[in-house]
């Protein structure tokens, strides 16, 4: 059964294929036929490891959980452009429909220091994790939902913390940066709780600590070339690591932490 | 306890829970040290350097200008300089701070880039609209090239120390003029100030409007201009000074 707008795509894969973190890796090519273009980048993959199972090969490791573009898990470098050639967009969110009959598509695993990878293409994003739990939270008890009116905020302060807590923590930025720097996504977080009242009483120590964390975990400095707001599936903008330069700045000189 | 370790724990940064026992801490100048050695910090400082550094160049691009009005105003303006010494070298120890600081942020974050990315992508494809590799990505290369000539520069002229180029002593009153046409005579340096200015300008290209960002100024209102602005900054800089090198010696023959 064939929607009467899809197509069928013949492609060559070359895939970046490692047994183990200790592993030599390297590129292989595979050949993948009959491909719709109502799949998604996932689904595709999800066929080659279907044709490699039934010749009894090892199928090709890639992380992914919700496929709907929320939960930040997918993730691979798709002919050098982290997530693929679409804006705004993830993995999963990919269509085969960007590609035509006959390509070579170049699928790589996120690549830096902090990112170790576990196999092909699943890397260890742990060094995330360390960082939120260095600082990327509140921990004030908020009790009850309160009466609406209590706590003020204007509505163009509660959009920039949206637009900043929309990050899905799926390290695109720091897998498309030359430096592989980690700052877009916890400038996102900062940002995020530093334009809200409940972040107001961590808010120093919290980007003295993140940044502490994200230095510790060797992620390399910004050095505004735009990459990774460009890589970006959830839009996180370069205005927020001026303002991650601002929170860390202001913290380092005048708070008391 | 490790560095992550210790980052992660909560009261890293609690004044009152830290051991003072170094003299960083006797001295209260943790932040200091934190300025230096954080990511964002050394961002900040690079970026504070950097811009103080392109008054610098407005200011010396300004005075030398006065070489196309002819020897008797430069000599005026560089005597009325030096008659100042006072302030000149303190001025002097300023300019050698920056460039130093900068430098040495320059080579730590650099260092700190290269050790983050260990191994690069088969294939790689910008994702920013329009973007070719271009100053962003050379100012490590540009920076170092800007150092080359500005040693060079400075044996030439601080210091008239280049064998082949016949100086006038200090005390003469005609000695600022000669001397500058004279270095800017000899192919060599003549090159090498060619290329370092305008190298000098593909660094301030991106460097300009980048310092912005890194110490935290990102507007609405103000960032597009200061991006233009970044652009024709270092145009003017760079022909500027490479009209100096151009023509000057020539007219002055
Ligand atoms: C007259 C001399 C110089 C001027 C006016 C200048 C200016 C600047 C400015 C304004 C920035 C932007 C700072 C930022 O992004 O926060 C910058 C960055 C930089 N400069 Fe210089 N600079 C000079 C010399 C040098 C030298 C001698 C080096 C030595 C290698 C150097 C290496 C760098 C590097 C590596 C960066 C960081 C680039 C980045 O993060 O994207 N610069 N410079
Ligand atoms: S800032 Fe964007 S690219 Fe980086 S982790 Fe968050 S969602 Fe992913
Ligand atoms: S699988 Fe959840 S965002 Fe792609």
């Amino acid at each position: 059964m064939n929607h009467a707008s899809s197509t069928n795509l013949n492609l060559t894969l070359k895939i970046w294929r490692q047994a183990g973190p200790q592993q030599v890796g390297g590129l292989k090519t595979y050949e993948v036929e009959g491909i719709s273009t109502d799949m998604s980048f996932l689904e595709m993959l999800d066929v080659l490891n279907q044709q490699l199972i039934a010749k009894g090969e090892e199928p090709v490791a890639f992380d992914h959980d919700c496929r709907e573009g929320i939960c930040g898990t997918c993730g691979v470098v798709i002919n050098g452009q982290a997530h693929g050639p679409d804006r705004g967009t993830t993995t999963c969110q990919l269509h085969m429909r960007r590609f035509q009959n006959g390509d070579t598509i170049v699928i790589e695993p996120w690549l830096a220091k902090a990112f170790p990878i576990v196999r092909d293409l699943v890397v260890d994003r742990s060094a995330f994790d360390r960082i939120i739990q260095s600082g990327g939270y509140v921990s004030v008890n908020t009790g009850n939902a309160p009466e609406a009116n209590t706590t003020l905020v204007p509505h163009h302060v509660q959009q920039d913390a949206m637009r900043a807590a929309a990050c899905i923590g799926c390290g695109a930025c720091v897998a498309s940066c030359k430096n592989a720097s980690a700052m877009l996504f916890v400038s996102a977080k900062v940002s995020h709780l530093a334009s809200i009242p409940q972040g107001q009483s961590e808010r120093s120590r919290r980007v003295l600590n993140m940044v502490a964390t994200m230095d510790a975990e060797h992620f390399g400095n910004c050095t505004n070339t735009g990459e990774c707001e460009a890589a970006c599936p959830a839009k996180i903008e370069l205005t927020n690591i001026a303002k991650l330069n601002r929170e860390y700045m202001t913290a380092l000189m005048y708070s008391k932490e | 306890m490790n560095a992550v370790a210790a980052a992660r724990s909560d009261n890293v940064t609690d004044s009152s829970t830290q051991s003072r026992t170094g003299l960083i801490d006797r001295l209260g100048l943790g932040w200091f040290f934190r300025l230096l050695s954080s990511s964002i910090g050394q961002k900040f400082v690079m970026g504070v350097t950097g811009l103080l550094l392109c008054g610098f160049l407005v200011a010396h691009l300004a005075g030398n200008m006065l070489l196309f009005v002819g020897e008797k105003s430069f000599n005026e303006y560089a005597h009325a300089l030096h008659a100042q010494w006072e302030l000149l070298a303190i001025a002097e120890a300023g300019l050698l701070l920056l460039f130093l600081a900068h430098i040495y942020l320059a080579f730590a974050t650099t260092i700190g880039n290269l050790k983050a990315r260990t191994n690069t992508y088969t294939l790689r494809q910008t994702k920013v609209p329009g973007r070719i590799i271009g100053a962003n990505s050379w100012m490590f290369i540009s920076g170092s090239v800007v150092l080359g000539f500005v040693i060079l520069h400075l044996i030439d002229l601080r210091f008239a120390l280049r064998s082949g180029i016949d100086y006038l002593v200090e005390s003469d009153p005609g000695a600022p003029f000669h001397n500058t046409v004279a270095v800017l005579s000899n192919p060599l340096s003549r090159v090498i100030y060619f290329v370092g200015v305008i190298v000098l300008g593909v660094h301030l290209s991106h460097g300009f409007s980048s310092a912005f960002q890194s110490v935290g100024f990102n507007h609405p209102k103000y960032t597009p201009m200061i991006k233009i602005l970044g652009k024709i900054f270092a145009v003017v800089i760079a022909v500027g000074f490479a009209s100096i090198v151009v023509f000057v010696p020539g007219m002055w023959k």
